[in-house]
């Protein structure tokens, strides 16, 4: 619980005025947040919830369309669409994102300075506030194959959490090849820097993914993947399996980097490798456990934290009779 | 790995070198230079995962096309001089296009990409031979063709290189891109003064792969790879981590350590020959690489870092890890300044 107000404390750290001794202390000034309690906010009341709930699914058969956001703006104020202004503006904006680069790379890595990035023990990587923080990620099912599950993602009560929901379906697509269908998935995006680089976040000294959400009780599977330049990266994966409660209460689910295992192209591999944390790319959470009929997940923040308990390096080993290879 | 193996191309990688050192034809040279890719790039992959097959691919490409460049330029020289000696080259395309070749087998900037990504991918061992011995081939064809070598490529491609050592190095938390960094900025010292005084150059190799060495032979003892484990020496052991300092500011040419030998000899040689702009040029932007060894300095050994036990020290039991001469690689490093005169017109 204590560890849940840090990371809710350390999203605020940076809007709430600091004590004067924390900000005399750099070193410290991510251990003290949890003495920043004047920032503490609870979740959202039970007995509201258990409603929503079945509000939601009730909701979900008939209206699909309307819930999807579509930012009509009215008639009244519309912007003035220009086609020069708009390249300009975007051009000025990688330059500036530029600018910010070299200077950030002064200041120390991800734009703080060192001692801050080499003391910090917890960090919330994607939090959902705001329309803004939904774009940083994408949805997809199997309808790109011809399948027929839907899947929505939008903001959840009162801008908290974000939901993801939509229906299962595990009917194969008519395209007589496929047998089986059936997944969901929300993908985060990869982090870009200017002049639309791929950037990759660096987790190395954090061992623990730390989630905060509230399923249905189904079983999740969190996938991460790395950096994606070298031509066979794209299908190699990391995965671990989350598993909601269907319960009013949020849960929190740790999983320790070393219990991911390793798949290349959708298949677990024999041969098994850790996964090396400082070129991470991106995350996604997939459904696909055969069960047809509505689903959804809300989801308050993702982090990363080390866990000085947790001393495992690598859950799994490599045999010599599976994959002779790594041992000759 | 099979210790047969291991040994064959151990072997093939020490003949490669060899060959290249020593032969007067560009052939041989050329196959000296593949034999040493090829027995390196196993020695990669010894511990097989998804990040080391990626820093061999990334190690294969980038030397094959400079080898293939190179035989290009020992082409184009064959066809204007008709011979296939070692000596200065008879074309200024086949100097410009060899002096490149070697430039990308080096890792100078602007072809210091690959460095930090291989070095990064490989065990630490691994990563002190690429570091090391990879560096002594191209530097000794360097060193025989350095009277045709144009000079505004090389000085520029030196510059670049200690200015894009020093600043890529400053925001790096993983201890083996540190060291690749500070690797690209060296090897941009030994070529400033490779067309005015070629035994600085070797002077400056020598000390340069004996800061490497113990440098990492330190990161091997303390088993680390990012800054943050080996600012938890301290706890470990103490009198390591007070060497680790001094080796770390002799990198970081601060006198009265022998890093200060190389680029003492170096600016005094610059400016005998009327160059003052360069001299300064170089002398601050190796501040930038002071700047990042005083960072790991500073976290290592001038502060305590919290860790998670809550004795003053720890056990001190025997090192299981071998690490070959680290106390004499360690008194090489750091006490060799007096040695300067003999040294500066030994090699």
């Amino acid at each position: 619980m204590a560890l849940v107000h840090k990371l809710l404390n350390g999203t605020y750290i940076l809007r709430k005025c600091l004590k004067p001794g924390v900000a005399s202390c750099p070193f410290l000034g991510t251990r003290s947040a949890d003495y920043c309690s004047s920032s503490l906010e609870k979740p959202a009341a039970a007995p509201g919830k258990a409603s929503s709930q079945r509000k939601t699914e009730g909701n979900l058969e008939g209206h699909h369309q309307r819930e999807v956001a579509l930012d009509i703006t009215s008639p009244e104020d519309k912007p003035e669409v220009s086609f020069d202004k708009a390249i300009k503006e975007e051009i000025m904006d990688h330059f500036r994102r530029l600018k910010n680069d070299i200077v950030n790379h002064w200041i120390g890595p991800e734009g703080r300075p060192l001692h801050e990035v080499l003391m910090e023990q917890a960090k919330v990587v994607w939090q959902f506030r705001g329309k803004e923080d939904l774009d940083k990620w994408i949805v997809t099912s199997d309808k790109v194959i011809g399948g027929r599950s839907e899947v929505f993602l939008k903001m959840g009560k009162s801008n908290r959490s974000a939901l993801l929901y939509g229906t299962l379906s595990s009917e194969a697509p008519q395209d007589g090849e496929s047998d089986r269908s059936g997944y969901c998935a929300m993908i985060s995006k990869i982090p870009r820097g200017p002049f639309e680089r791929k950037r990759f976040y660096d987790w190395s000294q954090f061992n623990t993914l730390y989630l905060r959400v509230r399923g249905d009780g189904r079983p999740w599977m969190v996938n991460i993947r790395e950096d994606m330049d070298i031509i066979q990266r794209k299908d190699q994966m990391y995965s671990y399996f989350m598993f909601t409660r269907g319960g009013p209460y949020w849960q929190e689910v740790k999983i320790p980097f070393s219990k991911f295992f390793f798949s290349n192209r959708g298949r677990i591999r024999d041969a098994q490798y850790q996964l090396l944390l400082d070129k991470i790319s991106s995350i996604g959470f997939t459904l696909a456990d055969k069960v047809d009929g509505p689903f959804f997940l809300e989801i308050d923040f993702i982090g990363v934290f080390t866990d000085p308990a947790h001393t495992e390096e690598f859950a799994y080993e490599n045999s010599p009779e599976l994959s002779p290879r790594l041992f000759k | 790995m099979n210790p047969l193996i291991l040994i064959i191309l151990l072997t093939t990688l020490i003949l490669g070198t060899m060959m290249v050192v020593t032969s007067s034809h560009w052939l041989l040279a050329w196959i000296g230079f593949e034999m040493n890719m090829m027995a390196f790039i196993p020695i990669m992959m010894k511990n097989p995962n998804p990040r080391a097959t990626e820093a061999s691919t990334k190690y294969l490409l980038t030397q094959a096309t400079a080898s293939a460049l190179l035989m290009m330029a020992v082409i184009i020289n064959l066809m204007h001089s008709g011979q296939w000696t070692i000596t200065k080259l008879f074309n200024p395309t086949a100097s410009t296009l060899m002096t490149v070749a070697l430039a990308i087998k080096l890792g100078l900037a602007p072809f210091h990409f690959w460095v930090p990504e291989v070095t990064q991918g490989i065990p630490l061992t691994t990563g002190l031979i690429l570091l090391t011995w990879q560096k002594l081939a191209p530097l000794s064809i360097l060193y025989q063709i350095s009277p045709s070598i144009n000079l505004h490529l090389m000085l520029i491609m030196s510059l670049l290189s200690i200015l894009m050592g020093g600043w890529g190095g400053l925001n790096q938390t993983q201890l083996r891109k540190i060291m690749a960094y500070s690797s690209i900025a060296h090897m941009g010292w030994m070529t400033a003064i490779l067309l005015y005084n070629p035994t600085l150059t070797l002077l400056n190799l020598l000390i340069y792969i004996t800061m490497t060495f113990t440098m990492f032979m330190l990161f091997i003892q303390n088993s680390t790879t990012t800054t943050l484990s080996l600012s938890q020496t301290w706890n470990k052991m103490p009198v390591i981590t007070t060497l680790t300092m001094l080796t770390l500011l002799s990198m970081g040419g601060l006198p009265p350590l022998s890093g200060f030998m190389p680029k003492w000899m170096i600016i005094q040689e610059l400016t005998k020959n009327d160059m003052l702009i360069v001299p300064t040029f170089m002398a601050i932007t190796a501040l930038l690489n002071l700047y990042f060894y005083m960072r790991l300095t500073y976290s290592t050994a001038l502060t305590l870092f919290p860790s998670t036990n809550n004795m003053k020290m720890k056990w001190q039991f025997n090192s299981t890890k071998r690490t070959p001469l680290l106390p004499t690689a360690i008194v090489i490093s750091t006490m060799l300044l007096p040695l300067t005169p003999m040294l500066s017109i030994l090699l």
